[in-house]
């Protein structure tokens, strides 16, 4: 699949964003660690609302008629991608309640706090659900056909908002253990669910190009694609990774979004590493922005086989399609009146 | 009724008519117009509601040639319309047809990741996608001749390897065929029940060539055996 | 919204009728405009070639007419600038006329034979032909030469009609048809309409190409064969049809020469010819008189067999026991075949046998009362439904029309000619075999041709060349060196007039032509003659003048470009005088008019054609008075008369326009086809549809509509004693014209066989074989052939590069991976291509898309467009020369009988590139965008809608 960089970062940031203010809820509701400061809850929240802003506002720039965008929440009852969208919207007033609440009370431990932080937690949780349904529901794309990547998806949005929220806090109060620990944890059981999502998409898949076309009894190979560029489909779907490449990238995925955090957290939570604790947190947006690269880019939709494109096989085809390098729309466009049209 | 199509890969020469005709009637109709991006340029590309792809079964010399178009399935499941978050996309009650709203698509493509079929495509200039609408302006208007009444595609094929008709009626020709004929929709297996369907190529039985007289023609040179025939 | 109804969206709609012009199918078209644009061009269900159905090229009509490549204003090589520069300046239509006029009356004044005009793939040959007959040159042909004379050549001197646009399958009926060198063809869409008749039918379709492309897809049988061998393929068959006694006894004695009698006195003159009574009657031995009659009396028995002594001492045998001596040697069994065509014996003896079983084992009949040539009844029509068609594959090469005669052999000894079931011909054929007419042979200063530039030899007599031997054509067509040239030889055009051989010539005039790109050999070169100059700094071809609708490669190279019309703009009549549209059970013929306005300086060929006639004083376009004679094209359709009666049309003739096929002029004949959808169609009576050449009632009526001067039977030539003559003048043993030159000897005493045989093909005979072990041809894909006049934004989606195919397995044992970069070198020249390895292609082939390469900035195309920088065309390898032989004369790449272009004989050998040579070569520079033109768009959003997204 295209790896359009605005569905990368709607799902990264905003799935950080909700594990941010998942996790800022978590610590206050249960006071871990003596819970977070209402200041320190009020900056962190704030922090999560930028994310997930971040995150939709990335997402429109996805839509080729973004005029239309305020229709995406018709649809709830069938779609996840509306379902989303609704949470998304609805998770501002809860969570900027939240925020007011924390700010204007000055404290986080009352019944209101209490209430309204466990709501915005929870839609933001509901919220990332959607965002993993989105994918996890289309039969068309058996990286994405399973519940591992709504698993995924809160395995990550958990540890990178928690690390977040360490990160925040150590630099300012120095180390805690219980925090660093908690994110780490969840840093190691991300990568762990990431691992098993890498190895359960290495099995082959059942479909192939004989069973597509339904040509079953011998060898079916792709003649013409009746095409000399790329077309649409091509540009949305076909582009892929080779397994090297893709293997240097894993280890790039887990060297800086799960190994370089949990250590520079650990080391955290037993010294002072003053604004260095920061990397840990950008260290992982980095690491699980290439893991969502790959999310993208080694999901193979089932069109490709007709495209003559066998599971795990790159293409042999035009180089103009290996990029897809269909160029996007450019908006406003200057454009040569086609010669019809002087007439 | 489930209105759709029935292609015949037995007859399908491959000659991409239909893609030309429904290019051609529907970049003037309903979603008009069909963009082509650099149609004179290096990379001439553009949107198309059915393309033909062509493929080889077998090895030399016992390959064979097929032929494949494939556009819109207007399918039973139409996963393509259930994930659609706007109500752009939609799959009429009346006759299966699934069409998309132009005026409520907000073009972000994840109905044609919901399609199997690569029946979807965007339109980069509109922001819309567009895909087959079995030109439901074709069949039902009472303008055109009856026997006008027709996809595109289903009246300008030379090999009559495209059928139209409802799916649902057990006589219609399309049934017919598929009954006849053994037709298979694709990618069972994905359970989206598509309303089109493809023949496989006919198996044809062996010609007997044991019924023919064995006499040596070399003999009867010599012996001038010759028959009686007037001019 | 749901549409449910009219789609609203629209302004004020109008349908028309008229012809396509996409290809040379020429489907009836149903047009919707809206407001001078189009809506929609779909097929014409009421008519009689496509009866509703339209390909991709007719469909992509629409990218054709808003073209950028389309001339806008007539052009002039801009003085003082060098030929091929591209540097033009526009003119004014009465400029350009009175150039080109006072130009071409000089010449006409002088010798018109130093005016040369040749047309590419038009349709309207019939008024070509007559502006160069009116004219005085001989110097006319049609692209024919480099298309597929073989085909037409071959079936004109067997059966009086050919494949080609002459004969069709009895698609109805048919139960087993053999397709031969085709992937597509002019028959586009009646050929898919009747392959699917055929199979829902439960018929058989067996393909015989390299590859298994277009119709080869959706084959029964794929039978991969190698190139240029189709003839022994067909004689191996004709060979197990023999030594089984399957072939149609009754078929042969009563519609063929198969019983005359040839005499047999090797080394004297009249060796091969038909034995003749005094009055020139052939002679055929009557079983129940026992003695020599007039072969041609209908109450003969002739013995089909049998070898007879003359009253002079000579052998006699008939034309069967020639056949089956020739066939029935080892030489053509289906073992020693396989060898050659690579196609395995057993399939040749089952291939041949299947035919045989539903030829006669399978026999149809229609119970219809027909009377014979003789006057007899019949109750019924018998037919054996086995029917072929054959094409370029075939006839591209230098043994091709024996190919195909060889072919039609094999549909002749089955009794399929003209059957039910069979193939059959169409109106006006079919015609004597051969052909009455002889090409012209005289030209003189201002006087019209006293025959048709190209006609139908049948002796040394008839060719065009002078006391010594010399051709006179620029052409060499009908010379030594191509003796029946019927098409004449358009592809040897430039080479000859460049070379000054046989003569210089001012001005050559190309219409709808690519002679500097696809449709020549050798392209670099070609591109390079037509710049070269001699020592007098002056071009060797003095003046050129190109006349299209499109800017090509060609039109880059003329010093005068007059812009034509699209098929939507203008009037034009698909003449019965011309290349017909005829259906097996119908006559007809159809027109195109103006659909749309107008919208640039340009003006239908036909019209300046008329114009300039009259300007000359051409008789014909002139009235006694010198005024012109015809106001437009239309009028000179309308009253334009060949003879008495016949005209372009056929179709609402007479004063009131009841007439048919024959009848004076009707002035509101335009006006009743448009009311009648753009055609004419006059359905035969069931009695005269079939054995057409020996149907009296057919014969009558053919006469009558002017297609035959008499109403004699057609007696189908299995043995051809014209080709024999020609053997006979190499022979030395001719009382006429007798070539000179030894090389021109040997040609008519190897290939002249009035029995066809195979031989191997001329450019191969020359070639080391262990050094360029691939054969290479190349092909059009469907929703191009013969789409040659524009580079259609919705085609060229499809397809916008070629690649070399070749053999997976064959490649791969040759250490090649798909997309390799890759030399194909031939004893001509090399290209760099990419390959790509298929299944569908016979191991020792190489093959790939003709023509979609294209020189960067024609064609209304950006530069550096795919078409030139990944496209490439085969033509650099194929020379329009074969290889030189020492002491002899340079002589044509073609048939050494019709002259056709031998574009597939060619042999390359395939070696891998260095690593970092990508991109094909040769690459050629861009040509400039023509003055005036418009610029090409980035983006088309065409639609005639009023609200779009």
């Amino acid at each position: 699949m295209n790896p359009s960089l605005a569905v990368i970062f709607l799902t990264l940031f905003s799935g950080a964003g909700f594990g941010l203010m998942a996790m800022v809820a978590l610590v206050n509701d249960f006071a871990i660690d003596g819970g977070l400061s209402p200041l320190r809850t009020t900056i962190l929240v704030a922090l999560a609302l930028l994310l997930v802003t971040i995150g939709m506002m990335s997402s429109t720039a996805h839509l080729a008629n973004p005029k239309n965008a305020w229709r995406a929440f018709t649809r709830w009852r069938t779609s996840w991608l509306a379902r989303e969208g609704v949470f998304a919207v609805l998770f501002y007033p809860v969570a900027m309640a939240y925020l007011g609440w924390v700010f204007f009370t000055n404290t986080d431990r009352n019944d209101g706090a209490l209430v309204l932080g466990s709501a915005a937690a929870l839609i933001g949780l509901v919220t990332i659900f959607c965002q993993g349904m989105i994918y996890a529901c289309l039969r068309t794309i058996r990286q994405w056909h399973t519940p591992l990547v709504p698993a995924n998806f809160y395995a990550l949005g958990l540890a990178l908002g928690m690390t977040i929220l360490a990160a925040s806090q150590m630099v300012v109060h120095g180390p805690d253990l219980i925090l660093a620990s908690t994110a780490c944890a969840l840093l190691v059981a991300a990568g762990v669910m990431k691992a098993i999502y890498y190895f359960w998409i290495g099995a082959p898949s059942g479909t192939t190009l004989q069973t597509a076309t339904g040509f079953t009894r011998g060898p079916v190979r792709l003649l013409d694609q009746g095409h000399t560029f790329g077309t649409f489909l091509t540009h949305e779907f076909s582009n892929c990774i080779s397994p090297a490449r893709a293997r240097n990238f894993k280890i790039a995925v887990y060297g800086l979004g799960f190994v370089a955090p949990t250590a520079i957290l650990l080391a955290a939570a037993h010294m002072t590493l003053g604004l260095g604790v920061l990397l840990a947190p950008v260290l992982a947006f980095i690491g699980i922005g290439l893991e969502r690269y790959l999310f993208f880019v080694e999901a193979q939709h089932v069109v490709n086989l007709y495209h003559g494109r066998m599971p795990g096989s790159l293409p042999h085809m035009h180089p103009a399609l290996r990029g897809g390098t269909v160029r996007p729309a450019v908006a406003g466009k200057p454009r040569l009146v086609p010669s019809y049209e002087k007439h | 009724m489930r209105l759709g199509l029935v292609i015949d890969l037995d007859t399908c020469v491959g000659c991409h008519a239909c893609a030309t005709a429904c290019k051609q009637w529907n970049t003037s109709s309903i979603t008009a117009p069909l963009t082509d991006y650099d149609p004179y340029g290096k990379e001439p590309s553009g949107v198309w509601f059915n393309r033909i792809r062509h493929y080889e079964i077998g090895d030399y010399p016992n390959n064979k040639t097929v032929n494949f178009p494939m556009s819109c399935m207007h399918c039973e499941n139409a996963e393509c319309v259930t994930v659609c978050p706007t109500g752009a996309s939609y799959k009429r009650p009346e006759d299966g047809i699934v069409l998309v709203d132009q005026d409520k698509c907000m073009g972000c493509n994840y109905c044609s990741w919901a399609c199997p079929y690569g029946a979807r495509e965007l339109d980069r200039e509109s922001g819309t996608m567009k895909k087959c609408t079995l030109c439901v302006d074709r069949i039902y208007d009472e303008t055109l001749p009856v026997e006008d009444r027709q996809p595109a595609c289903v009246l300008a094929c030379p090999a009559h390897a495209r059928l139209f008709g409802d799916l649902d009626d057990p006589e219609s020709v399309t049934s017919r065929a598929v009954r006849e004929r053994g037709g298979y929709g694709l990618m069972p297996e994905l359970n989206y029940n598509p309303t089109n369907h493809y023949l496989p190529p006919r198996i044809r039985p062996a010609i007997p060539t044991s019924d023919l007289p064995r006499g040596s023609l070399a003999r009867k040179v010599k012996e001038w055996v010759n028959r009686v025939i007037e001019r | 919204m749901p549409a449910t109804q009219h789609d609203q969206e629209h302004g004020p709609s109008e349908v028309k009728y008229s012809t396509c012009y996409m290809c040379a199918c020429r489907c009836g078209i149903k047009v919707t405009i809206e407001n001078n644009k189009v809506r929609f061009i779909q097929g014409n269900r009421n008519h009689p070639i496509n009866k509703g159905v339209l390909c991709a090229k007719g469909s992509a009509g629409i990218m054709k007419q808003c073209s950028p490549a389309r001339l806008r204003n007539p052009l002039l090589r801009k003085p003082g600038t060098e030929r091929g520069a591209g540097e033009f300046i526009e003119i004014s239509w009465d400029q350009a006329l009175d150039m080109l006029t006072e130009r071409l009356a000089r010449i006409r004044a002088t010798d018109p034979n130093k005016f040369a005009f040749f047309t590419g793939r038009d349709q309207m040959q019939a008024l070509t032909r007559l502006f160069a007959e009116q004219f005085g040159t001989l110097n006319w042909s049609a692209h024919g030469g480099f298309c597929s004379v073989n085909m037409a050549a071959a079936g004109l001197y067997t059966m009086g009609y050919a494949f080609w646009e002459f004969g069709d399958p009895d698609w109805d009926r048919t139960k087993y048809f053999m397709l031969w060198g085709v992937a597509e063809d002019h028959n586009s869409n009646p050929m898919k309409i009747g392959i699917e008749k055929l199979k829902s039918h439960g018929g058989k379709f067996v393909g015989i190409n390299p590859a298994r492309t277009g119709y080869q897809a959706v084959a029964d049988e794929w039978v991969p064969i190698r190139p240029g061998t189709d003839a022994i393929l067909a004689l191996s068959m004709v060979h197990v049809l023999l030594s089984r006694e399957l072939f149609d006894w009754e078929f042969l004695i009563r519609y063929t020469n198969a019983p005359f009698l040839v005499v047999q006195s090797p080394g004297e003159k009249g060796d091969g010819l038909i034995y003749r009574d005094e009055a020139g009657q052939p002679l055929v031995w009557d079983l129940k008189k026992e003695a020599l009659v007039n072969g041609l009396d209908a109450s003969c028995h002739p013995a089909l067999f049998g070898e007879h002594k003359t009253a002079d001492g000579r052998t006699v045998k008939t034309v069967m026991t020639l056949l089956a001596e020739r066939y029935l040697d080892r030489r053509f069994a289906p073992e020693n075949a396989a060898k050659i065509c690579g196609v395995p014996a057993a399939t040749i003896e089952r291939l041949a046998l299947e035919m045989a079983h539903v030829a006669f084992k399978e026999t149809i009949e229609i119970a219809v009362e027909w009377t014979d040539w003789a006057g007899r009844k019949h109750d019924k029509f018998i037919g054996r439904p086995v029917s072929m068609h054959a094409m370029r594959g075939v006839s591209a090469h230098s043994n091709g029309f024996q190919a195909a005669r060889a072919i039609h052999f094999l549909q002749i000894l089955l009794g399929t000619i003209d059957c039910p079931g069979g193939f059959r011909a169409k109106a006006p054929y079919p015609r004597p075999v051969p052909s009455p007419g002889k090409p012209a042979r005289h030209s003189a200063p201002n006087t019209p041709l006293d025959a048709h530039p190209l006609g139908f030899p049948t002796a040394p007599e008839d060719l065009v060349i002078d006391d010594e031997g010399r051709p006179l054509r620029i052409d060499k067509a009908y010379s030594w060196e191509a003796p029946i040239a019927n098409h004449g030889l358009m592809h040897m055009v430039i080479t000859n007039a460049v070379k000054g051989d046989p003569y210089p010539i001012d001005t050559l005039l190309f219409f709808m032509a690519n002679m500097a790109w696809n449709s020549s050999m050798n392209t670099a070169n070609i591109q390079d003659m037509l710049r070269a100059k001699g020592a007098d700094g002056e071009y060797k071809i003095p003046f050129l003048v190109v006349v299209d609708a499109f800017h090509s490669e060609t039109v880059h190279f003329a010093d005068l470009v007059l812009p034509d019309t699209t098929y939507l703009e203008r009037y034009d009549a698909i003449s019965l005088l011309d290349r017909p549209i005829s259906e097996p059970d119908a006559v007809c013929d159809a027109i195109r008019h103006p659909l749309l306005a107008l919208d640039r300086n340009v003006r239908p060929w036909q019209e300046v054609m008329i114009e300039i006639g009259a300007r000359l004083k051409l008789p014909v376009f002139t009235n006694e008075d010198g005024t012109p004679k015809y106001k437009s094209y239309k009028d000179f359709i309308t009253y334009y008369e060949r003879e008495p009666g016949i005209g372009f049309l056929a179709g609402f003739r007479g004063a009131d326009g009841s007439k048919s096929l024959r009848g004076e002029p009707n002035p509101k004949q335009w006006e009743r086809y448009i009311e009648n959808q753009g055609f004419f169609q006059y359905h035969l009576p069931k009695d005269i549809r079939y054995l057409r050449f020996a149907n009296k009632g057919y014969l009558e009526f053919a006469k009558e509509a002017g297609f035959l001067k008499t109403a004699e039977p057609i007696v189908i030539e299995l043995y051809s004693e014209a080709i024999q003559r020609f053997r006979l003048a190499g022979l030395g043993l001719y009382d006429g014209p007798t070539p000179k030159e030894r090389v021109d000897q040997e040609r008519l005493a190897t290939y002249f066989d009035p029995l066809p045989d195979y031989y191997e093909p001329l450019e191969q005979q020359r070639v080391d074989k262990e050094e360029y072990p691939f054969f290479a041809v190349n092909q059009r894909p469907m929703m191009m052939y013969h789409s040659w006049d524009s580079q259609n934004a919705w085609l060229r989606q499809i397809i916008a590069q070629n690649h070399l195919y070749m053999n997976r397995a064959r490649g791969e044992s040759l250490g090649f991976q798909d997309e390799d970069w890759v030399w194909v070198e031939s004893h001509n020249g090399k290209i760099r291509v990419q390959l790509r390895l298929i299944e569908g292609c016979q191991e020792d082939t190489v093959w790939t898309w003709n023509a979609i390469g294209k020189q960067s900035g024609t064609w209304g195309l950006k530069q550096g467009g795919p078409e030139a920088t990944e496209g490439f065309l085969m033509n650099h390898l194929i020379s329009e020369l074969l290889p030189e032989k020492p002491g002899e004369r340079r002589l044509t790449n073609s048939d050494p009988i019709t002259g056709q272009a031998a574009w597939y004989d060619l042999r390359v050998k395939v070696t891998r590139a260095a690593p970092g040579e990508e991109g094909v070569w040769p690459t050629f520079a861009n040509v400039a965008p023509l003055p005036g033109a418009l610029p090409t768009p980035d983006i088309l959003r065409y639609n005639t809608r009023t609200k779009a997204s």
